[in-house]
């Protein structure tokens, strides 16, 4: 009995489903309803016309509530004396030359912090037994004191939980809010962090509980998944209690969208790019997306798996002006989406990158959302007047660098995620995706040596096609920090088991079985006395392949000196049945038919005569040759001059780029 | 592509300058995340004590990243120094510690390397990194003594190679090794700032590759004409006038003090005077500065005061005059001692030069931060027999600002580095912290308030030497137009029941089971609040 999937992403615009049946693609938009998001659920489900699918679905209630700081009210019970860590943090400031520099607030102001009497060593060894009248004291604080959820923090919990089990324990006697505790999220070293990301998940628990559980009550014929950050899925029962990790579930998709793009169109390989009004996310994907244990949302840092997801802030929206030593500035400052670019006549004012790019022809002012917003040259032409002057160049001139200036600030992204950790961009295709994204990616490949860009046939909807593509997926880990040659073999097989036993309790609840199940140990490694771990699979020789990978990512290594242990990661992975996404015949053509019109466009300060292009009639084997504007609902395609493209037999639009 | 003149004549492209800038900047930024990533010592990897740099042929710098503020405008003193007391060839890396020659204090030690271009018989660039090691020997592990001269202060490392032609002069680390404490973490310690200047040296050469060596360098100077503008702008818009201010370190450890640190300062147009005369004579104990720490003290105010960011480089300390008298605390001379210039009195110069500020431009400037780093260092042998020397600075409390509240908790000015967590602490050490909390109630009074300082309690396991170099212990961090001062810092040691006060500066021999407890100063408060409270 194979039930259909549907992928659902709900975005702050618009919600998307994806849909797959008989190896055929189906797509919906539907405008997204913030106030209840189960809403537009329905009524795309509604006009879909499908009943009882089985749904993947990715939502921002959880990120929302982080970002606008409307989570849940928190009590922190932390170890005595330790009360103020979730505020001190790290101790630094975040902007170093700014005297006006501020800090997020913490999620749990002081008061709403409480200490208990208890202490454990290192190695989760008692130091001081957890003491029963201070528990009983915090227990009747909370319980009296109107919270949402409470979260447990205690440190060297990770190396033994059972005071914080003692301590959720008593507290569960008397309240009966959600509490979380830090040894079940993220049983790792580092207590700020933990903490922070503890205290995150107590904040958006609730709030997803209650959503969550609204949304299965609304669609009770259909099981209903949960995209993470982390890539994979997860059951709305589990993503009930961890709701800490659904924060990047919407970048996340469109990475796992971007990758699985990539591989269908024989690339592997890929670096997923995906430019916005504001921000810009990059991603590098070896066969499947990278991952990171160090992220961060609104300032605060999450210590979970997740896509490993760089981000910089130029995007679209990004605005050009010239600096008081005469240089062109592009960005961070944006227009957003209020007042927006001076081309979608909101009010704005300040030439920005899209606006750059309409002055130059890359954007097609009739075409622009499927035509349903014309944009607007002529204001544009004036700003970009007046900008010119103030720099002493020519209007052409000063929109093309304004590109270059920001192609230069998301060139530099990519190397971050490809250079600098050890790998050469020429090995990989640049994925595209993004309102903004395939304007930029054939320069941005050039600059970068990248040979091809895809432009996806589902760009708009990326996200909810990698959330209907991903699998079941639950990590785990534990902090050991053991010298690698004081580890016996058996110890680290009795860690992974225990690691083990937890993931399948995890996944029984769920209803899936042992057997569908398939188990990825990795362990991570650093030299003793260094504070960064690097994550290699396990195998016999881990330390021989820790080297390995510390000699590709920072140039050297010395296998004479000793490694430590830090975690041990174990993520389980249900594959879930992919709906096969056929290919289609080629038929060979040269696009005449699909070519709209004549358009102006610049390159390098000259004009070129080029094709208006519609991507809608493009067939797979259609091919053609730049400068073209490919136009579609969700996003613009410029190819410059001489650069080939083809249509796949997935409905990819693929441009090689010469070297 | 039109170019257009710049003050010095040249021609240059706006976009391709920002391009450059950018360029450069993020080469510095990677050569400090390899260094970050792959060092030893906790102040490097955990509290990210370092800067990395990019120089021109002529040991001008290009670019820096946002690491340490203290090391800016203090690191082309090293590669000038190196420069002139080596010659330095292809693979070569030459290393510097010594404060009289390029240095800034013993613990921080800088590796310059220079990049040559194909084909070129002199150096198109110098790539340097400078960190600060957790022990470089001296009179108490951690190598932040309470000396009395730079002998006692630990091993004094004059402009030598380190690696030559790409290999690596044994003789000279063999020697650094014998001299420290814990040689295996600054083995690796040295190897990764070795790995992190190829870093740069690669990315550099790649850049040249792409866009040829004509177009690099002429932008090279591009740069520092428009840092040099940028600045001349900053000043431009502060009144001209002469503003002096006093303030003071509260002792030298050697029960010398209050000692004080008096500036001058004369904006005129788009140039200003920073002079240091009237400030005490260098001092008996090691909170002396040399002039490289001054210089980066008043770039830093220089460059915090402006609302738009100006590039680090040369260009932008041409319009500062930066004067000091020799032999005074701010510009001392060898054979002084000099491991709490950089890390205490730097942060007294920022005070000073604030303060003289506030009188031109009330609106901008806040009241005094905790000016202090609170430096704690604790070293002895572990419960394996190992040596260990560990070493933290505490943060305070951030200084009211005219229009919001100072930060509590927070490092300030000449320093932004990480704590090092409690559990990797515990882990890696024979200690127990027992308490880190917020000092509620320690910022200055005010219509805004100063931020709250920090208290850290660790307590020993095994006997250690504690040294402490702190300051603002005896007067509080002043607050503006009549906010009161933050309260200021206690060190406290408890041993058993005895709870006994510790002077701010302090070398003493714990016991198993001692508590050291750092309490650290609020900021000043801004603006009277009214009510008669001046302060705490």
């Amino acid at each position: 009995m194979n039930r259909l999937v549907i992928g659902i992403d709900t975005g702050g615009t618009f919600t998307d489903f994806v849909l797959m049946k008989d190896g055929k693609v189906r797509v919906h938009k539907e405008p997204s309803t913030p106030d209840n998001p189960a809403a537009a659920i329905l009524s795309g489900l509604r006009e879909m016309g499908v009943d009882g699918v089985e749904i993947v679905h990715g939502s921002t209630v959880a990120t929302n509530a982080l970002l606008e700081r409307r989570g849940a009210r928190v009590a922190l019970v932390t170890t005595a004396g330790f009360e103020d860590v979730l505020e001190i943090g790290r101790q630094t400031r975040p902007a170093i030359y700014e005297l006006g520099v501020t800090k997020p607030a913490p999620l749990v102001a002081a008061g709403d912090r409480f200490g208990v009497r208890e202490r454990l060593d290192p190695q989760g060894a008692i130091v001081e037994a957890v003491d029963p009248d201070s528990v009983a004291a915090v227990t009747d604080r909370i319980a009296e004191g109107n919270y949402d959820s409470a979260a447990i923090c205690l440190l060297h919990a990770y190396a033994n939980p059972a005071h914080e089990r003692a301590v959720l324990s008593a507290l569960a006697d008397r309240f009966a809010g959600f509490i979380t505790a830090s040894h079940q999220v993220v049983p790792e070293f580092r207590e700020y962090e933990r903490t922070s990301t503890t205290v995150a998940n107590a904040y958006v628990g609730p709030i997803m509980r209650r959503y969550l559980g609204q949304l299965a009550d609304q669609l009770p014929g259909s099981p209903i998944r949960i995209m993470q950050s982390n890539g994979g899925s997860i059951s709305l029962q589990s993503a009930q209690r961890a709701a800490i990790q659904t924060v990047l579930s919407g970048p996340a998709g469109g990475v796992v969208g971007g990758a699985e793009i990539g591989r269908l169109a024989g690339f592997p390989n890929s670096i997923t790019f995906d430019m916005g009004g504001t921000s810009t996310d990059v991603s590098l994907c070896q066969g499947e997306p990278g991952r990171t244990a160090e992220s961060s949302i609104g300032g605060l840092p999450i210590r979970l798996p997740v896509i490993d997801i760089h981000t910089v802030g130029a995007g679209g929206g990004s605005i050009a002006y010239r600096d008081p030593g005469g240089a062109l500035k592009v960005g961070p400052r944006s227009a957003g989406a209020q007042p927006g670019p001076i081309c979608y006549e909101r009010g704005g004012t300040a030439v920005t990158v899209t606006d750059a790019n309409l002055f130059l022809g890359r954007l097609a002012p009739n075409h622009f959302l499927g035509g349903g917003q014309q944009l607007a040259e002529e204001p544009v032409e004036a700003a970009m007047g007046n900008l010119a002057a103030e720099l002493g160049m020519e209007p052409i001139e000063l929109a093309e660098g304004v590109l270059r200036v920001a192609n230069t600030t998301m060139a530099g992204a990519i190397r971050v995620i490809s250079v600098e950790r050890g790998f050469d961009p020429r090995d990989f295709s640049l994925v595209s995706f993004g309102g903004a994204g395939s304007m930029h990616a054939a320069a941005l490949a050039r600059d970068l040596g990248i040979p091809r860009v895809i432009v996806p046939f589902a760009a708009g909807i990326l996200s909810a096609l990698g959330m209907l593509l991903a699998d079941i997926v639950r990590d785990y880990s534990q902090t050991l920090l053991v010298a690698a040659t004081a580890l016996q073999p058996e110890v680290l097989e009795t860690e992974f088991r225990k690691l083990e036993a937890r993931a399948l309790e995890d996944f029984a609840l769920d209803g899936l079985d042992a057997a569908d199940l398939r188990y990825e140990r990795s362990v991570e490694l650093r030299y003793i006395g260094q504070g960064y771990e690097l994550e290699v699979p396990m195998q016999a020789d881990f330390e021989a392949a820790f080297h390995e990978h510390h000699e590709q990512r920072y140039g050297y290594s010395d296998p004479q000196r000793p490694t430590e242990v830090v975690n041990v990661r174990l993520r389980v992975v249900a594959p879930t049945q992919k709906p096969a996404m056929e290919s289609e015949p080629l038929t060979e053509s040269d696009s005449t038919a699909a070519v709209l019109g004549e358009h102006e466009m610049v390159f390098d300060q000259q004009t070129h005569a080029a094709r208006l292009i519609d991507r809608d009639q493009l067939h797979p084997g259609s091919t053609f040759i730049g400068p073209a504007l490919v136009v579609e609902y969700s996003t613009t395609t410029v190819v410059p001059p001489d650069i080939r493209c083809r249509i796949d037999g997935h409905r990819n639009l693929i441009m090689e780029i010469a070297p | 592509m039109s170019l257009r003149p710049t003050e010095a004549g040249a021609e240059y492209d706006p976009i391709q300058l920002e391009v450059f800038r950018n360029l450069f900047h993020s080469t510095a930024e990677e050569m400090g995340v390899a260094l970050c990533r792959t060092s030893f010592s906790p102040n490097i990897k955990e509290r990210r004590d370092y800067s990395c740099a990019i120089f021109d042929g002529a040991g001008r710098v290009v670019a820096q990243g946002d690491h340490m503020p203290v090391h800016l405008g203090s690191m082309p003193l090293s590669v000038a120094a190196a420069i002139e007391d080596t010659s330095m060839g292809p693979g070569d890396v030459v290393i510097v510690n010594d404060p009289f020659r390029g240095g800034t204090h013993l613990p921080d030690i800088t590796l310059v390397e220079p990049v040559f271009v194909e084909g070129a018989t002199e150096p198109t660039f110098y790539v340097a990194n400078r960190a600060h090691h957790s022990d470089v020997g001296g009179m108490t592990p951690g190598s932040m003594p309470l000396a009395t001269s730079i002998y006692q202060e630990g091993i004094r490392i004059p402009p030598v190679h380190l690696v030559r032609g790409g290999e690596l002069v044994g003789d000279v680390m063999s020697m650094i090794l014998s001299n420290v404490r814990t040689p295996r973490e600054r083995e690796g310690d040295l190897t990764a700032q070795i790995a992190s200047n190829r870093t740069g040296l690669r990315r550099l050469l790649s850049i040249v590759e792409k866009y040829g060596l004509d177009v690099v360098q002429a932008y090279m100077g591009h740069l520092m004409t428009y840092a040099e503008r940028m600045t001349r702008e900053a000043i431009r818009q502060i009144p001209d006038g002469t503003y002096r201010f006093e303030d003071c370190m509260d002792d030298d450890g050697q029960g010398n003090g209050p000692l004080a640190i008096v500036v001058t300062i004369t904006i005129a147009a788009d140039k200003a005077r920073i002079d240091f005369a009237g400030t005490a004579p260098q001092a008996q104990g090691n909170i002396n500065a040399n002039y490289a720490i001054a210089l980066a003290a008043v770039f830093y105010c220089f460059r915090v005061i402006v609302p738009f960011p100006i590039p680090s480089n040369h260009g932008t300390l041409l319009p500062l005059e930066v004067v000091a008298p020799d032999g005074c605390l701010v510009n001392a001379q060898a054979p002084s001692a000099m491991a709490a210039g950089n890390v205490e009195t730097s942060q007294r110069i920022v005070d000073t030069v604030l303060g003289a500020l506030a009188q031109a431009i009330p609106e901008i400037i806040p009241a005094a931060s905790s000016g202090t780093m609170n430096n704690t260092t604790l070293g002895g042998i572990d419960l394996s027999g190992a040596q260990f020397a560990y070493y933290e600075t505490v943060a305070g409390g951030m200084g009211a600002r005219p229009y919001a509240d100072g930060l509590d908790a927070t490092h300030t000015h000449m320093t932004n580095s990480l704590n090092t967590p409690i559990e990797a602490l515990e882990h890696a050490y024979p200690y127990r912290v027992t308490r880190y909390e917020i000092r509620r109630g320690s910022g200055g009074s005010g219509t805004w308030r100063g931020g709250d300082g920090i208290r850290r309690d660790i307590q020993l396991l095994v006997p250690a030497q504690l040294t402490i170099l702190s300051d603002r212990r005896v007067k509080g961090p002043y607050g503006l137009q009549g906010g009161g001062s933050g309260r200021p810092g206690r060190n406290v040691l408890v041993s058993g029941d005895d709870e006994h006060e510790l002077p701010g500066k302090v070398t003493k021999l714990l016991q198993a089971g001692d508590i050291i407890s750092v309490r650290t100063p609020g900021g000043g408060g801004f603006g009277a609040t009214g009510d008669g409270d001046a302060g705490s």
